[in-house]
């Protein structure tokens, strides 16, 4: 039994799709869902954490079916949304206790203890929030939401707004969590992180799964050496044989190419010619920044849909 | 129901920490009964601090209930609400725990005016009395707290509603037999008087403190916090998925 299974996991807000066809397992791993803003990356952790009926398909959580056995999925997860929610006139010590008898634990204080200690918090525990900076505050999340002995834990950007330490601190104790045998969904916009800690990703793009690997395996499959351009105004990629074109962020240009160092001339040659101007290139190993923009596309806000259908989304994520 | 003591302890704990709140909420009624109830130069009863105090309780309840119909609300704009429904506990004992919360701290708030009431000259009355008059608070403080919250639940945005409690507790104290009786106020405000709810639960602790059993409004009282409860849940259901 995995511990997260979908099938055709499908959310329509009205008539825009927000996820669409979703099938995935995940079982005791780091699972990172990436995916650029409004790809439905929060409303399927949403919808697995029950907080949000699927439109169609279905999930298992713990072998637990999200509609019909809600109350089971929620007593084996932990949830921890975007939006750092943790009350600031209270202590440490009182805000992971409040959730320890939400949850019904048994020897609460031990308990407690225990995972403020995990989290490094011991010293701190007895300080209001407010004295928290925002990384402590992460952790104490963290903390509460360790508090029950989850068996899978969701957590929606966990590293948003923390300076680079802290974001480090956070993906230690993810990856500590891991070890323990806990599996561990995350969303994120940071490719470098999800590269760095994830066992494997997916990349959704428009509610569908774009890419699904091990960061390693995705880079791979996109061949060799990446080559970056730097070009001013419009250009036409031209057609090379062993490059490819890869997508346009801003003014940089992307491609892949078998052999890089023989292709850069090729390319530049080819480029000057049809009338681009080059400011700068650049040839590296390929990321998973590149994985992502080929999987993706051009990177677009999503303004292409109707303003009032995005609103709708946004009231009904909160 | 499980987690209801919980979420209580959760808001007792934050709003005994925050000073300003707990003394602010008391300045109104407090002035009230003191520069209305002991200064207003009044001919239909020898004792105005006795008549007004029944007002001035139930209006201490009002404004508790109503400040605390944001609370919910923030909850849910903080995503703290989102944490909650994520847990195993019962999700219903979020919204009884929050309405209990602010229920008590309404009855602690109404106690304080009680006290200054009594210090001040009004009269004392029977523990049997007492116990009627926090019954008839509660069902009270339980309604407003509920029609409150499903208010601020329904508008979801922090300027609409205080926008809209502002708007509804000035004109809610002043159309209630809070300040005169019937007898003396003018046919249409006495018309409007006797159907706002606000004069259900005056008019019984009035009754209760002059040593009746004000059965018929107790009921009504009940009846209302009922139905505005069950629009409440369906409100919370629907914010909830």
């Amino acid at each position: 039994m995995n511990a997260i299974e979908t099938h055709d996991l499908t959310k329509y807000y009205d008539t825009l799709c927000a996820v669409d066809h979703l099938t995935l397992s995940v079982n005791n791993e780091i699972f990172g869902l990436l995916g650029p803003n409004g790809s439905g990356k929060t409303t399927t952790v949403l919808m697995l954490t029950t907080l949000l009926h699927p439109t169609e398909g279905s999930a298992m959580v713990c072998g637990n079916d999200i509609i019909d056995k809600a109350e089971a999925v929620r007593s084996c997860i932990s949830y921890v949304p975007q939006d750092m929610a943790v009350d600031i006139k209270l202590t440490g010590r009182e805000n992971v206790r409040f959730f320890a008898d939400l949850y019904g634990v048994s020897h609460a204080s031990d308990r407690v203890d225990e995972v403020l200690a995990v989290m490094e918090l011991t010293d701190r525990a007895d300080d209001l929030i407010k004295t928290y900076s925002g990384g402590m505050r992460r952790r104490l999340e963290l903390a509460q939401a360790l508090v029950h002995e989850p068996s899978v834990l969701f957590l929606d950007e966990p590293t948003i707004g923390l300076d680079v330490a802290a974001r480090k601190k956070i993906w230690e104790h993810i990856r500590a969590l891991r070890k323990k045998g806990m599996t561990i969904f995350v969303t994120t916009h940071y490719m470098d992180e999800a590269d760095q800690f994830c066992d494997r990703v997916g990349i959704i793009s428009k509610g569908k799964i774009a890419a699904l690997g091990s960061p390693t395996d995705l880079k791979a499959r996109l061949m060799k050496d990446v080559i970056t351009v730097r070009v001013d105004g419009e250009c036409t990629p031209p057609t090379i044989d062993g490059v490819v074109f890869v997508g346009r962020s801003g003014d940089e240009v992307s491609f892949t190419a078998e052999n890089g160092s023989e292709a850069l001339p090729v390319l530049a040659d080819m480029l000057a010619r049809s009338g681009v101007t080059i400011r700068a290139m650049s040839l590296r190993e390929p990321t998973l920044d590149d994985v992502f923009l080929q999987a993706v596309g051009q990177q677009e806000e999503p303004h292409g849909f109707e303003d009032g259908k995005f609103r709708i989304m946004l009231r009904r994520r909160k | 129901m499980r987690g209801v003591v919980t979420y209580m302890k959760r808001d007792f704990l934050k709003w005994s920490r925050g000073r300003v709140a707990v003394i602010s909420a008391l300045v109104m009624p407090a002035a009230w009964l003191i520069f209305v109830g002991l200064a207003l130069p009044v001919k239909f009863t020898g004792n105005y601090l006795d008549f007004i105090t029944p007002g001035i309780l139930v209006m201490t309840m009002l404004s508790a209930g109503l400040s605390g119909g944001a609370l919910l609300m923030f909850d849910k704009i903080l995503g703290f609400l989102n944490k909650f429904l994520a847990l195993p506990t019962p999700r219903g004992s979020i919204l009884v725990g929050k309405i209990l919360f602010i229920t008590g701290r309404g009855l602690i708030q109404t106690t304080i005016i009680l006290v200054i009431a009594l210090l001040i000259g009004a009269t004392l009355i029977s523990p049997i009395q007492y116990a009627l008059t926090y019954i008839i608070l509660f069902l009270f403080g339980v309604l407003i707290s509920a029609f409150a919250t499903t208010i601020a639940l329904y508008l979801d945005d922090h300027d609409s509603y205080s926008a809209f409690s502002t708007m509804i507790s000035m004109p809610l104290f002043f159309t209630s037999s809070a300040l005169m009786p019937y007898s003396v106020m003018p046919g249409w405000l006495a018309t409007i008087a006797h159907l706002n709810p606000l004069s259900f639960a005056i008019d019984a602790v009035r009754d209760v403190t002059a040593g009746g059993l004000p059965v018929v409004p107790l009921l009504v009282l009940l009846g209302l916090t009922v139905v505005v409860m069950g629009i409440c849940v369906q409100v919370f259901r629907k914010v909830t998925v």
